[in-house]
């Protein structure tokens, strides 16, 4: 008889499995491009992270004592766009790599040649970032928004950085697609769009936004590219172009581009929490509909950066209004959160740790955000340390805890390890600290009115700056324990259960064993 | 949640009656396609047009690519998406159906002359009078192994 196979995995972990350099190079395997994708954004918040150093190091104390001021504006440029392009963005690629197939019940991406591709583009340019750093007169000091006229006067590092971003975004494209294709196509039999976890919402939602806005990113630095070699004048008044309409392209993709990276730790967040409240996620529905309007919204609220480029007073109050409506949605997701716990049989293992620290911390940034949309108190606090501490707030406490959250979360399931969660609570505990030392205090060098992007500093701001620095150093050396604690994880942790967290209820929980096989869900799951 | 087979396999174990039917795995909607995609491309032309109306023209071209890239994959995936394999035993007959890619080949073997070879890794197909075509393209390999082995079956041992 031709009896109906029923298992989900029909290869075992070895089978097939090619080996040395070139399993990770040509590796068409979802799970393999994950990890080369969570390992290189590590590499790249470390490159980024040391930049921080310098840039803290140079503020320790007022007057100019380590770095030259132009090196000073290179490491504040380099340092935003390596933390955003390189690590945190292809961070969540990782997990959506990693994760979408396994909770969709699928076999692999949709497109994995293309996967493949995706990846190996980032490298290069990330060896062209830091290439930048040594093109004659040093790299590019015009910030991470790149704005004219700035940028269309810097250097020969501004070209291979506009490069790079380029093929980042080339990389950005390709991965979107194929994750919009394979939620679409290859989800399990029963898997409808309303019980995916969140996490694949989250991500379809993302690279809807991503196709979206990058091409708006694409033709600013190309403009950007033809003012400085080719003789066009977009961003050059002297030509007749405007240099305020690079500000508004720039900002109508890198809003959004905020929530590309604020929507995926979303997702992690909303995995992490019930599991560990052993309760279903309150209002999935309400979820969804809150992270599709958030996105919507932030194609209305871009101008909101720019209050003070010069604008009509009518679209202020109409920026300013957009903005505050973000809060609506936001609160939503902040509120569903905080339900799930209501009344749950809570723990608080390491990812719970990150997740709540996401909570409270990026809920403060959000707060901030609401602060600094209100038109007179922006045009007082624009381009301070105040802005510098709410988007820290977004960015760190927001996505990377989020992301330090899903790695503790799904580390047994990539593994089969368990890591020592003493340490994992020393990670979250000092970089929670250090990461208020080195960030709260920003909030009040802005209130009275250190403008960002300085080497120097008037002697009143000294104290403040000195707890930031020390607050940063200890962050930035807190990172080394996580890398300690992943290594020991992998070479010597624990055995895993498959099933490592008892409230886990995705796909990947259920079905896999831990760590996960080579090649998951051949024959897919039927969901009920 | 359950465990189960997600493809439809139709065996009929009084010979010669077995037939088997296998597609490819697809969970597209196409409306929920067409309406990912046409709000996409409707949202693109709107920000790039916008965008060239004020001068910055140079968002249109990269929009296009985009949007033509990501159409190039959704077509890709329409294609696949009708895809399916079916074999059925007649008599002394062995009929086998192919669609691929909206191309559909049939081909007709007699039991006593059809042979079972392998076909690459893992892979098998039925041969005869030249002509060959392989089975079993959208199981994994365990049920690839049972095809395998039931078709053995029937058309008798030590053909592979």
């Amino acid at each position: 008889m031709y009896a109906a196979h029923t298992n989900d995995h029909g290869h075992d972990e070895h089978s097939h499995k090619p080996s040395g350099i070139m399993r990770w190079v040509q590796s068409t395997n979802h799970k393999d491009i994950g990890t080369m994708y969570l390992w290189f954004s590590f590499a790249m918040f470390l490159v980024g992270g040391a930049m921080a150093m310098i840039i803290r190091a140079e503020l320790f104390q007022p007057g100019l004592q380590i770095v030259k001021p132009e090196f000073f504006n290179s490491m504040t440029t380099y340092h935003g766009l390596i933390m955003v392009f390189g690590a945190i963005m292809p961070a969540f690629v990782g997990f959506a790599n990693w994760l979408i197939p396994m909770q969709i019940g699928a076999p692999d991406m949709a497109f994995p040649r293309m996967n493949n591709l995706s990846f190996w583009l980032l490298p290069p340019a990330a060896l062209l970032l830091i290439a930048a750093q040594f093109a004659p007169g040093g790299g590019a000091g015009v910030g991470w928004t790149l704005y004219a006229p700035l940028s269309t006067q810097a250097g020969p590092a501004m070209d291979l950085t506009i490069f790079a971003i380029h093929i980042l975004g080339m990389s950005s494209i390709m991965g979107s697609i194929n994750i919009i294709t394979t939620i679409l196509n290859m989800r399990a039999p029963g898997m409808t769009l309303m019980k995916m976890p969140l996490f694949c919402w989250t991500w379809l939602i993302t690279a809807y936004l991503l196709v979206a806005v990058m091409p708006v990113l694409a033709g600013a630095v190309t403009m950007t590219l033809t003012d400085r070699h080719f003789g066009t004048h977009f961003f050059n008044a002297a030509g007749g172009g405007d240099p305020v309409l690079y500000q508004h392209i720039f900002w109508f993709f890198g809003h959004p581009e905020v929530y590309v990276i604020a929507i995926p730790a979303f997702g992690v967040v909303s995995q992490v929490i019930p599991a560990f409240s052993r309760k279903p996620l309150f209002g999935y529905a309400s979820m969804v509909y809150a992270t599709a309007s958030i996105a919507i919204l932030s194609f209305m609220v871009w101008a909101h950066h720019m209050y003070t480029a010069g604008m009509p007073v009518e679209a202020q109050l109409y920026f300013m209004y957009a903005t505050v409506l973000i809060a609506v949605p936001t609160g939503v997701k902040v509120f569903n959160w905080v339900a799930t716990m209501w009344k749950g049989s809570l723990t608080f293992e390491t990812p719970m740790l990150f997740a709540l620290g996401f909570l409270f911390l990026f809920t403060l940034g959000g707060f901030t955000g609401l602060v600094l949309s209100i038109v007179p108190v922006d045009i007082q606090l624009h381009d301070t340390y105040y802005v510098v501490a709410h988007f820290h707030y977004v960015m760190v406490a927001g996505a990377l805890f989020s992301a330090f959250a899903g790695i503790y979360f799904w580390l047994p399931k990539w593994t089969g390890r368990m890591y020592n969660e003493t340490l994992g609570k020393w990670h979250f505990w000092l970089s929670l600290v250090f990461f208020n030392v080195t960030f709260f205090v920003q909030h009040f060098l802005g209130l009275a009115g250190m403008p960002r992007r300085i080497p120097d500093y008037s002697l009143q701001f000294a104290e403040f700056n000195m707890i930031s620095s020390i607050g940063a150093f200890g962050f930035g050396l807190s990172q080394l324990l996580f890398l300690y604690i992943v290594i020991k994880t992998i070479t010597s942790g624990e055995k895993a259960a498959d099933r490592q967290w008892e409230g886990a209820d995705s796909l990947e929980w259920t079905h896999l064993p831990s760590p996960a096989p080579w090649h998951s869900f051949e024959t897919p799951p039927v969901v009920k | 949640m359950s465990k189960q087979p997600i493809f439809e396999s139709i065996p009929e174990h009084d010979h010669p009656g077995f037939t088997y039917f296998r597609c490819y795995a697809s969970s597209l909607d196409l409306r929920l396609m067409a309406l990912f995609f046409g709000s996409l491309a409707v949202v693109l032309l709107v920000i790039a047009t916008a965008f060239a109306m004020i001068g910055a023209w140079f968002v249109i071209p990269f929009a296009g690519v985009e949007i033509a890239a990501l159409g190039a994959a959704v077509w890709m995936i329409l294609r696949r998406a009708g895809d399916f394999e079916s074999l059925a035993f007649r008599g002394d007959r062995i009929q086998v159906e192919v669609c691929e890619r909206g191309l559909a080949r049939r081909f007709d073997f007699h039991c006593s002359w059809a042979r079972l070879v392998p076909c690459g890794p893992g892979a098998v197909a039925l041969r005869s009078h030249g002509r060959t075509v392989e089975v079993g393209r959208y199981c994994d390999e365990t049920g690839r192994q049972e095809l395998t082995r039931e078709l053995r079956g029937r058309l008798g041992a030590g053909r592979i």
